[in-house]
């Protein structure tokens, strides 16, 4: 479904992403992990076309995405999620939700995404700016539902977010995996990743040095180490 | 709700004195006054032009009169020269302006904040300079006078803005138009999408929506309003001059709408009114009238960064929170008592 192949990515004199290699199947969920700075959000930017990769390609079912603008990239069935949110705070709840929404809004994926998310239609003329982190996030992925996406890549979704939230939160994408839709997350929470993920992908000074099973990630702890600092 | 109601309320009372103005202004004080409460909804119409830049997409232009001249020398050039009804002439200036939007806007949109802001200027004032030395064409500093043709004419019956009840009404009627636009782009999906672009264009495109298309359409909805404006005032004043193209215009523009309240749909009105009532009360006694707007635009700035409609409105929501916790306290004490 979304694949990457020898992706180098340069800013100004620095080379960010050196040869990176990733794939996600259809209906798969995956997560790429790695400490501050490797180079995971650059990753999920090269992705959205938001910064130029100066080798290598990315594919989304056989198109190169580097022929796309990045406002094309989500109607071809990309939905993301960035670090801190991104929603828009100056909107309702509801304008938030619709705003990536052309033609008429779909009934019944609206009442499924309340399904998901039952706080945001209690919510839904509050303005974004006055729900807390974790309902913000919320919206976020309900936004990205909205469009109808094949895969939904996850900038540290339950960063910064109280754990009773976080647990919902991971809940829930856990049952919009299941109905189909792709999941790329990228985390920094281990136990996240590894609940949520059965194939991980860890990242280290731009490239990608260990993808396997999560179960046997789970066995090998001395690359956790290596590569995030934890142990288990 | 306190807010819903006055607010409906006082659409209403402001609807109902626009409808009286011909009858109630002249009796309570003179005719002048309608001329300047006509001047008043043509300028509000300009002023909403830039606030449908910048308080709903967020680009802060200073090259508004340049619509405004070109809806201004359609209707002068169309008339005096090319000889074109009254109606023929109000689309031609109309989509002169719209026309020149989009020309610029291909190049303005690409850019945002200042430099968004500083080409509006150049394009503003190549072109005035141009109207300036393109003396055959658009009578330089002089200008255009020209005479109106009928609105409509059924046999001998001829109805002409040279009529000051029929001009203020006819004004009004285009006012009332523009403005229920205005309000239904800002309630629709478009509109939705303009905010979105507002608070965050990057955001906007990862949601797909494609930032430079839409505020390529908002630039030419808002070279239509001041198109618009421009060929009103033309009528109006029954002529063309190449001084209302100059950036000062556009600052003016600026100034009314950031006041009233940017982002609000009545903002622009309100700002106008208020300055262009200034200038007529105060330019007659005091010809450095500039400073009181500038001091003003200042303290608004500083004070109510929404503008005087923003400030309104938050007024009435404190007026409405206040109530809602009385209620609450009231109801409090009435379930503590035994």
């Amino acid at each position: 479904m979304l694949s990457l192949k020898g992706v180098n990515v340069h800013i100004g004199k620095l080379h960010i992403l050196q040869g990176v290699n990733l794939d996600v199947k259809e209906g798969e969920s995956a997560a790429l992990l790695g400490r501050n700075g490797v180079g995971k959000t650059t990753t999920l930017r090269a992705i959205m076309g938001l910064v130029a990769k100066s080798a290598g390609a990315i594919e989304f079912n056989g198109t190169d995405l580097a022929t796309c603008q990045p406002h094309e990239i989500p109607r071809k069935g990309i939905g993301y999620v960035p670090q801190g949110r991104g929603i828009f705070p100056g909107l309702t709840v509801l304008e938030n939700l619709c705003i990536g929404v052309t033609g008429k809004p779909d009934a019944q994926l609206e009442e499924y995404v309340f399904t998901c998310f039952p706080r945001l239609k209690e919510r839904l003329k509050q303005q974004g700016s006055t729900l807390s982190g974790g309902e913000q996030q919320m919206l976020a992925i309900a936004r990205c539902l909205m469009m109808r996406p094949k895969l939904i890549i996850l900038d540290e979704p339950t960063e910064g977010i109280m754990p009773r939230l976080v647990s919902q939160i991971r809940r829930e994408i856990h049952r919009i995996n299941q109905t189909g839709i792709s999941i790329l997350l990228v985390e920094q929470n281990l136990e996240t990743a590894l609940k949520l993920c059965p194939r991980i992908f860890l990242m280290e000074k731009g490239t990608i040095v260990y993808s396997g099973a999560a179960q046997e990630l789970k066995t090998q702890p001395e690359i956790v180490h290596r590569y995030l600092g934890l142990s288990m | 709700m306190i807010r819903t109601f006055v607010e409906r309320f006082l659409l209403v009372a402001f609807a109902a004195f626009l409808v009286s103005v011909p009858w109630v202004v002249p009796v309570i004080a003179n005719k002048f006054w309608v001329s300047v409460i006509a001047e008043i909804l043509i300028w509000s119409i300009f002023a909403a032009s830039v606030n449908l830049l910048f308080g709903y997409v967020g680009l802060l232009s200073f090259g508004q009169a340049l619509f405004f001249g070109f809806g201004m020398y359609g209707v002068g050039i169309g008339i005096d020269q090319l000889h074109l009804s009254f109606w023929s002439a109000f689309a031609f200036g109309v989509s002169a302006a719209m026309a020149m939007a989009l020309i610029t806007g291909i190049f303005a949109v690409r850019l945002t904040w200042h430099y968004f802001a500083i080409i509006t200027i150049v394009f503003s004032l190549i072109f005035y300079f141009l109207a300036v030395r393109l003396k055959p064409l658009t009578g330089g500093d002089d200008g255009i006078n020209f005479s109106l043709p009928p609105v409509f004419s059924f046999g001998a019956t001829r109805y002409s803005l040279t009529d000051q009840t029929f001009q203020y009404f006819f004004i009004l009627a285009i006012f009332a138009i523009c403005f229920y636009l205005m309000y239904l782009v800002t309630r629709s999906p478009l509109g939705r999408a303009f905010l979105a672009i507002r608070e965050n264009d990057l955001r906007a495109s990862l949601i797909g929506l494609n930032v430079y298309v839409l505020r390529l359409i908002a630039f030419v909805m808002a070279g239509f309003l001041a198109g618009v404006s421009g060929a009103l005032f033309a009528f109006f004043g029954r002529y063309a001059s190449a001084t209302y193209m100059f950036y000062h215009v556009s600052g003016d523009g600026v100034v009314w709408a950031i006041v009233g309240g940017a982002g609000t749909l009545f903002g622009p009105v309100v700002g106008t009114t208020l300055f262009i009532f200034i200038r007529e009360l105060v330019s007659t006694h005091w010809e450095h009238h500039s400073l009181i707007v500038g001091v003003m635009a200042i303290l608004v700035v500083m004070l109510a960064p929404k503008g005087l409609v923003g400030l309104w409105r938050e007024g009435l929501s404190r007026i409405g929170e206040q109530k809602t916790s009385s209620e609450l306290n009231a109801k409090a004490r009435l379930r503590s008592q035994p």
